[in-house]
Parts: structure tokens; sequence; C-alpha cells
């Protein structure tokens, strides 16, 4: 049997329906206040409805965080630790920490983007996770495209795991109409293979993540010239090209690489713009957020228009495995500044494997 | 029973002669095709392409070609394709290959950009596109861009045209000119043989060179039905009539319904919805569509033309799901 754990985030999404983007903080009592009906039993239904594996055995949150809904179907199922009526973030994190002490193999969650933060600060990249979309904010692509398609995750006996990111949104900013987004994270998401059609994909060669970023890295390492500080993004494709160079890479902040050495860790615009002034040939190397395709302006914004403008756009090496990128339908920059803007876009290169790379569009 | 509108196939039957053609070609299946009637199928094909028979190799699909092709073409050559294309590169064309520069083809217009495109021939190429492409249905290159292309004779190139009935362009008249070109075609789809698996090449010098030893791979039944098809192509072109006609019905009534839809020029639409789980609430309903989102832009989706039936069926369905919705 394998071991799933379900938790659900009772009061995700209920700002949606009264016009609030999200349900952070005190946020929640105003959306209780204007009548917000909870949406989670639907997705969570919705979804459990078409789950038809056999061999499944669930590890469930109690009451409204996960025992409500699966006791309307067959599934084995054991439910753990215990809650009180009003439920926070705290609850959610120690819950799955109980899941992961009985063994679970996959975690399926259900929220928004804060369920989603809260999920990776237990679990990081070690069990993957079927995120169910359900918050009025659900930008990280970590997020299965719907009910259904987490459905088809669960149901899949692939071993295929892709990362995906996890992003902070500034809810109060969102409110406001701005989008500001961080990233916060990664989480590991079992591949969707698509059960109801053939194999057959539109991005020519498909192969596993993991695969491609090794063979991205492996592409990086043999090019890689001793005399040129390298600037390395946040992502795990870039740890795994700073792994592959032999160092250890912050994996959400910034990181400056010379002959095989770090020489700059977690830096801010600063600490960037000092190196700048001490090393003549710099290149960076970033890759893009998935679903939205950014490279500058959103996840980085320690990479200013002065450090990029410092640098120079042909110096910027970007790379993304061959199913993020088919996922994208260009790159996109927001710098804050239109010249800096304006000098990024065009057509650019990303390395997507060994001897691999798409020339796709930046706007 | 499940309405499939997810593999490109035509709805019509071939007519009874065909299916009878192919039953003769049951007759002697403990041997090997006929040379004999493998050359008047290329005859057949030479006609209807216009083109000396010499320069057509016959395949079962179009798919073994195109992979052979890629497969032996690619060594010591930079592979440029673009994205979305459903192309068999294999792991071993991608050892064997200088790269693989993939171009993104991006919504809304799908355009191949033809400086950029011209920018990266800059070295021996192997270029393969499909024309109309598949998913978009767009006509990615034209007679004048193909020139610029083929004058370089350090650029192969690859067409695959498996939609032409529906596009009623090609390349073919360039054959003669250009060796290294190739054109690849199919009797699945127009003809209605997707069963029999009945592909063709039209071969540039180059290529001539390389199949003129190669052992011919399709079946007795498969050349008597592509035979009687080409003598009597009527039905083929009647029956593309009517999905052109139907995919135009189908494109309105999408358009009507709040679709956004991409014009293309082959027997398939594609759509943009942000009705979720529209492939699931369709299947739901026994009818199946391509969906694009996990593999390729969320939202997308490739509908084939059916029977008028069967797209009177997919519209009501999608009423039903818009205003449920």
């Amino acid at each position: 049997m394998k071991k799933i754990g379900l938790i659900v985030n009772p009061i995700a999404g209920m700002g949606g329906s009264v016009g609030l983007k999200g349900t952070d903080g005190e946020v929640y009592k105003k959306a209780l206040e204007l009548g917000a009906q909870p949406v989670t039993p639907q997705r969570i239904e919705e979804t459990l409805s078409v789950v038809n594996r056999k061999d499944l055995f669930f590890i469930v949150a109690p009451g409204k965080m996960g025992e409500d809904f699966i006791r309307k179907f067959d599934f084995k199922y054991e439910v753990v630790s215990a809650i009180d009526k009003k439920t926070n973030a705290d609850d959610t994190k120690r819950i799955i920490r109980e899941m992961v002490e009985k063994g679970i193999e996959l975690l399926v969650f259900v929220g928004g983007d804060g369920t989603a933060r809260d999920v990776y600060d237990v679990l990081g990249l070690t069990i993957p996770v079927v995120g169910i979309p359900s918050g009025v904010k659900m930008f990280s692509p970590v997020f299965a495209l719907s009910t259904f398609a987490a459905a088809e995750i669960i149901n899949n006996t692939s071993e295929q795991i892709i990362e995906k990111e996890v992003l902070d949104i500034d809810e109060k900013a969102f409110r406001d109409g701005k989008l500001g987004a961080e990233l916060y994270g990664y989480l590991n998401v079992p591949k969707n293979l698509n059960l109801l059609q053939s194999k057959k994909e539109p991005s020519n060669v498909s192969k596993p993540d993991k695969i491609s970023k090794e063979e991205i890295s492996q592409y990086i390492l043999e090019h890689i010239e001793n005399d040129v500080l390298y600037i390395l993004g946040p992502g795990t494709t870039l740890a795994t090209i700073a792994s592959k160079i032999g160092v250890e890479k912050t994996l959400l902040g910034i990181d400056a690489v010379y002959s095989a050495q770090i020489v700059g860790k977690d830096l801010n615009e600063k600490g960037l713009l000092d190196l700048l002034n001490k090393y003549n040939k710099i290149k960076i190397i970033v890759t893009p957020i998935g679903g939205n395709g950014f490279i500058f302006g959103r996840a980085s914004k320690q990479f200013t228009p002065a450090v990029l403008n410092a640098i120079g756009e042909e110096n910027i090496i970007v790379v993304a495995t061959d199913d993020k990128i088919s996922r994208l339908e260009c790159l996109r920059v927001d710098t804050g500044d239109d010249g800096t803007d304006n000098r990024l876009k065009g057509h650019m290169k990303v390395i997507t494997g060994y001897k691999t790379e798409t020339l796709i569009e930046v706007k | 029973m499940t309405i499939n509108l997810h593999t490109n196939e035509n709805p019509y039957l071939p007519g009874a002669d065909i299916k009878k053609a192919a039953q003769k070609g049951l007759e002697n299946i403990n041997r090997y095709s006929n040379p004999e009637h493998l050359s008047e199928l290329k005859t057949l094909l030479g006609k209807y392409n216009n083109i000396a028979s010499d320069r057509i190799f016959i395949s079962h699909g179009s798919d073994l070609l195109i992979r052979e092709i890629i497969n032996v073409f690619s060594t010591n050559r930079k592979i440029v394709m673009v994205n979305p294309s459903f192309f068999p590169v294999t792991q071993y064309a991608s050892e064997q290959a200088r790269r693989i520069t993939k171009m993104k083809l991006s919504p809304p217009d799908f355009e191949l950009d033809s400086t950029l495109l011209l920018n990266e021939l800059n070295e021996p190429a192997l270029l393969i596109l499909d024309n109309p492409n598949n998913p978009t249905g767009k006509v990615l290159i034209d007679d004048k861009l193909a020139e610029q292309i083929l004058k370089n004779k350090d650029v192969l190139l690859l067409v695959d045209e498996a939609y032409y009935e529906f596009s009623g362009f090609t390349l073919a008249s360039l054959i003669e000119k250009y060796p290294n070109l190739a054109v690849t075609r199919t009797m699945d789809k127009a003809f209605s043989l997707a069963g029999l698996r009945v592909g063709y090449l039209l071969m540039g010098d180059y290529f001539k060179a390389y199949f003129s030893d190669f052992r011919v791979n399709i079946s007795t039944p498969a050349i008597f039905a592509a035979t009687e098809a080409l003598k009597k192509p009527e039905y083929m072109k009647d029956n593309r009539d009517k999905i052109v006609s139907e995919k135009i019905r189908i494109e309105n009534e999408l358009l009507k319904k709040g679709f956004q839809v991409f014009p293309g020029k082959a027997n398939f639409i594609l759509i943009k919805t942000n009705s979720i789980d529209f492939n699931k609430k369709l299947f739901d309903k026994n009818i199946l569509v391509y969906n694009l989102s996990n593999d390729w832009l969320n939202g997308y989706y490739r509908i084939t033309v059916g029977l008028p039936e069967e797209n009177d069926m997919l519209l009501t369905k999608i009423e039903k799901i818009s205003n449920n919705t």
C-alpha cells in the first residue's frame, strides 16, 4: 500500500467569493463577516471522486482538515493528531510533521499559496506533493492545473518528479492591485502523465526533470571559463550547476563563483555591485520562474537595473528544463526600469539540456 | 461510445472499392509485397504529386521516414526545429547532432520569424518543420523562404506535409531543383487510410542517394488500398471539403461562445479556454479532445474535426459545460 498524507486548509479560497484577495492573517475575519463560504470541500471531493487507485492508504488530518471529506469515500485511512475549533498555519505544519513520522510517500494538500509555503517549511524537497488548487492566490506553479489534474497525478504510478516553485505573494500589495512575488522555495511534484491521452508530447524530447538539470549542468561545466566570475541566481537548476562545479549554493539566494570557489553567498544588490567592481569578466546564470517566465523583476530582486546594466545583457545565460520552457509562452522582465527592460527584450537562447537550446521571445 | 476528436484522423471511411482492394491484398499474405504493385503505386503517387516516381519512397507511415532522416542526417549537424511540434528526435540523434535549437512559437500568432530562422542556419544544419504545424495549424514557411533556406547547401530541409491536402500548400515543386530538400507525406489523414499507415517521402538528390538501397517496408493490403485510392481521389477531395466546411462552422460557433480560436490550415482546431478541466468535462460526456495544458501551454486544446453529427454533439456539450461554469 502506498501511504498518502491528506491535509486541507479549511479557510483557503474563502476570500475570493467576497472580493478579498486571500485569507492571510486578519483578512480571514473580514471574509467571515462578509459571508464567505468554504470552497475546499468541493475541491477535495472533486479530486477524491476520481482517484481510482486501490493501493492507497491515507494518513489524514482530523476533522475539517481532512477526515470530514475522506470519510465520504471508500478509501482506507487513519487519522493523525488533533485540532481545536480554530486552526492556523502552525496546525498545518505540526500535522504534516506527524504524517512524515507515519511514513507518508506523497502529501496531498488543499489550499493556496500560503498553504504551499507551510508545506514547504516542513517538507522542502523531501517528500513529493500534489497541490489541489483552492486558494484565492495560486501563483505558485506547484499546484495541479485543476482538481481533476490533481487526481490524475495521484492515480499515476510515475516515478518522475518535477521541482516546482512556491511563491510568496505580498497579499497586501496584491489587494492594492500590485503583484509582488518572491521565490519562497521548491516542492517536488510527480509528473502528470496525461492519462486521458497518448504519451507523445509537443515538446519533442521529454526527459525526467532531474536528468535535464544534470545535462544542463554538465554543459555549463564544460563551457566554464576560469577567468570569469559567475553569478548564480536562485533555483534548483542553479543549485545543480553549483554542485557540478563542486560548490554548495544557497537555494533561494544569489551566490558568486570564481575558479570553482564561492566568493559571495546570498548576495544583495550592494554585495553584487562590490563584486562587479572587483572582477573584469562577469556572467549571470539564471532560470525563469515556472508559469510566468520572469527572469528578472520577480524572485531575484537583487538583480537591480544597476547590477544588470553593469553586467550587460550579452553576459546573461538563461537555463531551464525542456519541460519548464515548453510551458512558457515567453520569458518576461520587469526590473522597474524601462531602459533596462527594453535592452533585455527581444529573443534569447535558453540552455535546456546538453547541447540543447530554445530560442524564445523576452517580453 | 466515445467520440474521438483527439488524434487528427479522418472521420469518413474510404469507399467500398478501397476496402475491397485492401482485402484482395490479403490473398497472398505468405508472400512479400510484389515489386510491380509497389511500382504502380509509385507511378500513381508521382502523378498525384507531379513528380518523377523515382523520387518517391514509400513506407509504413511517415513517422518511420522522419525518424530515419533525423537519425541519419543529424550527424555532425545542428538540428533546428520549432516548439511545439511532435517530431521523433531520438536520444541517438541528440548525441550525434552538434546541438539542437528549438524555436519557440508564441501565441497569439505562432509565427516563425524568418530572420531569426536564417540566422540559425549559419552552420551545417538539419532543419525539420511541419508545414502546417501541429498543433497550431500554422503554415510556417512559403516557397520564397524555402528557397532562401535551400540555396544554402549546408542546410538539409525536411518538411512534413501530413496535412497538405487541407492546407493546399506544398514544396513538392522544389524537389527537382534542390537536392537538399525532403518532403514527407501521408495517406493517413486526407485519404482516410490511418489504419493502413501509408507514408511516403519526396526526395531531393541528396536524400535519394541514401534511400536508393533502402528496403521498402509496407504491406500488400496497404499498397492495394492506396493504389485504389489514388485511382479515384475524388472521394478524398469530397471528404476534405466537408471537413474544411465543418471546421469553419465549429470555429465560428466556438468564437461565438467566447473561445479563443487560432485559425489553422489542417483538419484540427487549436483553441484556448479558461474553462478549468475542459477536456475532462468533455471526456465525461464521451468526447475526447487533445489537452495541451500539461506539456505545453495552459488552457490550450486541439480538437479534430469530426462528422457533422459528432461536431454537433461537441458544440452541444460545450454549451452545457459553459452554462454550468
